[in-house]
């Protein structure tokens, strides 16, 4: 069966359940459930502001906050457990039928489960990369089942990628760019036009120069270490997507190091992470990359050692 | 961070001086998000009777200032370290002619720190915050009252589980009949209505132990009861300052706090009391003695007469989000009024955009004097990068129709945006500077003091709902 078989199946059921329960005149309206899972693994997802904001110019009523639901039958204090849910997008207050979960909660969590699995093993577009303009090489790994067997293949660069590498890109560049598919490529497809439109924006404004940015397919955090080796980049970027959880598939995490270099360790690399809709919007990733980048080229260092100097 | 507050109000003036301490409490492996983690009270003033000059119509500023000095001294700092908080001027002192002088002068000799001024709601807000109200709802999740009976008005904050359901305001308090040499010596107006709705004649030289004030303090409890049951007939109640209550939930808890609370739980040293020739202490036996009073649950407040100044000090900062952007210079930034201008995602955006830049130049510049404004952008949703650019255009054109709009541009989002917005507002070349901060809650109407930028590159943000009341 093909994933979009599935979904359309699962949504069905989902939303067929929905109906049922809107036949219950106590429980709350649920929100978005029944659209795609990728963001939230709770039930629910995050809150479409614009259902709830109308036109209502000079009025003084507050923002309508979302209706957040609860499965748990005839809760003691509803309120105060639908505030918990609020904070999380964990599974909570998602009650039980006797020992087990509920039919609908069961699914859900089965659903963003081949959610995941679905980011490890799907394929970035190539219109993707056409339309950002970035060249494709690939690591030593020759197909997804040992990319995820063979981590060590993962931060290798195969003799093609390494040719093309020092063909294609400015040498010695003060920022290089690097994108990685990594463990999610939905986090890539999602996430990375934005980050890095952003990032960008934020490097010119900072006056600091990017060299030529490309994709690599298969790629681990430690591949830039090679790159490194290749084009002596000040600082490396590498956009790659996280190994994805139940509560997103599709998390980006941008890496950074200063002068990375074979034997580089890992103390010395830095990460923000949790980068997608429901975490640290792109955009706004995108626009902090740069002072960061600003910041490792002041303290020519990164990771701890960033740390300690700034003190 | 150093934080001041200083509350001048109706009979009594008081500061207190916190320490802040800021912290990134998101993982290092985040963008920080720093946030206050520690308010640590290091000096709470003496409780001081309000400097006024003459025949109560002004507030002494020389002698505001050298107490302020004074205490400043004795807690060991200068103005130079104070950062943020608020010097709020509360019950009748802010109907004072000169309430605004003295907050302009404050506010630039006493440090540099931002400044509120309270209208009556704000006021009870504050001081539910610096009574332990609010913390109390957060705890328990009951709806709490909190009742902060001062000199002149009772202000009322409701709160349930931290949120702020309603306020209202009485003309209740302990000045409002003094005595001298055992004479009544001053009847404010609105007990002068109620005594004569009661039919009773109230004169200034009439005896201290006048047995006709006892009614009007049962019509004070009885009124106080009415307004936090929500009852429709408050709405015809003489002693209703502003609003009527709005709230619509039943209130379970209640807690005072103000100068007549003091005389109500006895929590400091007598001697206090006996400063002040008033009603305060018979109203606090009145509402002691109450009945009605009795069928809600008491509750102890952490602070009694030091509740608003506690509130003043250590609840009326916030800090942005720590991805913003800002030109420093610029900062800070004082009495900025707020227009929300409410989006739906893009939708109709740059017609949104424009519509409220017009109309928020018509509301706060209608004389074309360059009087500048905030715009507080919502609903947003998670942007595209394309669309934060298009964002960035519409507001820079719509911008430009400001007149004399030499000052820089200030804008408040409620998602987490502000330095990408920012710096595509700084991408177009725009000639004026711009401050764009976001994580910050405010509405229509609202003032903001934006405060220097911290080391953390964070701004502290005083919001303020409505300056003077009259």
């Amino acid at each position: 069966m093909d994933a979009s078989l599935v979904e359309k199946i699962t949504e069905m059921v989902l939303k067929e359940l929905h109906s049922k329960d809107k036949e219950k005149p106590d429980q709350q309206v649920p929100t978005k459930t029944a659209g795609m899972v990728k963001l939230h693994g709770n039930l629910n997802t995050v809150p479409d502001f614009s259902k709830y904001a109308r036109n209502r110019e000079e009025k003084e009523t507050p923002e309508e906050e979302p209706a957040f639901e609860t499965f748990v039958d005839d809760p003691k204090e509803k309120e105060q457990l639908l505030d918990a849910c609020k904070k999380t997008p964990a599974r909570i207050g998602i009650g039980r039928a006797g020992v087990r979960p509920k039919t609908k909660t069961l699914l859900k969590f089965r659903l963003d489960h081949a959610a995941a699995v679905d980011a490890v093993y799907g394929e970035v577009t190539e219109q993707l990369l056409e339309k950002m303009n970035w060249f494709s090489v690939q690591t030593m790994v020759q197909n997804q089942e040992e990319y995820i067997r063979r981590p060590d293949l993962g931060r290798k660069l195969s003799e093609e990628a390494k040719k093309k590498i020092s063909e294609t890109c400015v040498k010695a560049p003060q920022v290089q760019v690097i994108i990685s598919d990594g463990l999610s490529s939905e986090a890539i497809e999602k996430n990375v036009e934005d980050v890095y439109l952003s990032l960008q924006q934020s490097l010119n404004s900072l006056g600091l120069k990017e060299g030529t940015p490309f994709f690599i397919k298969n790629g681990r955090v430690a591949v830039m270490d090679e790159i490194g080796e290749i084009l002596e980049p000040e600082v490396a970027v590498l956009l790659i997507g996280e190994r994805p959880g139940l509560v997103s598939a599709e998390s980006l995490s941008a890496y950074l190091c200063y002068k990375p270099r074979k034997g580089t360790i890992e103390a010395d690399r830095m990460v923000i992470s949790n980068i997608h809709e429901g975490g640290i919007p792109p955009v706004e990733a995108g626009a902090y990359l740069g002072s960061v980048i600003q910041k490792i080229l002041k303290y020519e260092a990164s990771g701890v050692s960033l740390v300690k100097k700034e003190r | 961070m150093i934080s001041a507050g200083i509350d001048i109000g109706t009979s009594t003036t008081k500061m207190v001086i916190s320490r802040f301490t800021l912290t990134n409490t998101a993982g290092s492996s985040h963008v920080p998000r720093i946030e206050i983690i520690d308010k640590d009270v290091i000096y709470k003033s003496p409780i001081f009777k309000t400097p006024l000059i003459g025949e109560k119509h002004l507030i002494n500023i020389d002698a505001v200032y050298k107490l302020v000095q004074q205490e400043y001294q004795k807690a060991g700092i200068v103005p130079e370290e104070v950062k943020t908080g608020a010097v709020i001027i509360t019950g009748e002192s802010a109907t004072k002619e000169n309430a605004g002088d003295i907050i302009h002068f404050l506010s630039d000799k006493a440090g540099d720190f931002l400044v509120a001024t309270a209208g009556p709601d704000l006021e009870g807000v504050i001081a539910a915050k610096g009574s332990g109200a609010y913390d109390y709802s957060i705890e328990t999740g009951k709806v709490i009252a909190n009742i902060d009976i001062g000199g002149g008005t009772a202000n009322i904050a409701i709160y349930k589980r931290g949120n702020l359901l309603g306020t209202c305001t009485l003309h209740i308090g302990g000045r409002l009949i003094e005595f001298q040499n055992e004479r009544i010596s001053y009847v404010a107006p609105s007990v002068k209505q109620v005594a004569k709705k009661l039919g009773l004649s109230l004169e200034v030289g009439g005896p201290k132990n006048d047995e006709r004030l006892g009614p009007i303090l049962d019509f004070m409890a009885d009124s106080l009861c009415d307004v936090l049951l929500g009852k429709k007939r408050v709405e015809e109640n003489p002693l209703l300052l502003g609003h009527a209550p709005q709230w619509g939930e039943t209130v379970e808890a209640i807690m005072f706090s103000g100068g007549v609370s003091e005389c109500l739980y006895r929590l400091e040293h007598q001697e206090s009391r006996a400063i002040y020739d008033d009603i305060g202490t018979r109203l606090a036996k009145r509402l002691r003695a109450s009945e009605r009073l009795r069928q809600w649950q008491w509750i102890e407040p952490a602070e009694t007469v030091r509740a608003t100044v506690l509130g003043a000090g250590t609840q009326t900062t916030e800090i942005s989000g720590a991805t913003i952007h800002v030109h420093p210079s610029k900062l800070p930034i004082k009495n900025l009024p707020v227009y929300h201008v409410r989006m739906e995602g893009m939708k109709d955006g740059e017609s949104k955009i424009n519509n409220a830049i017009d109309h928020a130049i018509n509301l706060y510049d209608p004389q074309q004097e360059g009087n500048n404004f905030a715009l507080y952008l919502t609903g947003l949703n998670v942007l595209r990068f394309s669309e934060v650019q298009a964002l960035a255009r519409w507001l820079l054109n719509g911008l430009e129709r400001q007149h004399q709009n030499n000052h820089p541009m200030v804008i408040v989002v409620a998602n987490d945006i502000a330095k990408a917005l920012g710096q595509s507002l700084g991408a177009l070349k725009s000639r004026r500077e711009i401050i764009c901060i976001d994580q910050i809650r405010v509405e229509n109407g609202d003032y903001l003091d934006i405060g220097h930028m911290l080391q953390s590159e964070v701004v502290p943000v005083v919001v303020k709902t409505l300056a003077f009341h009259s």
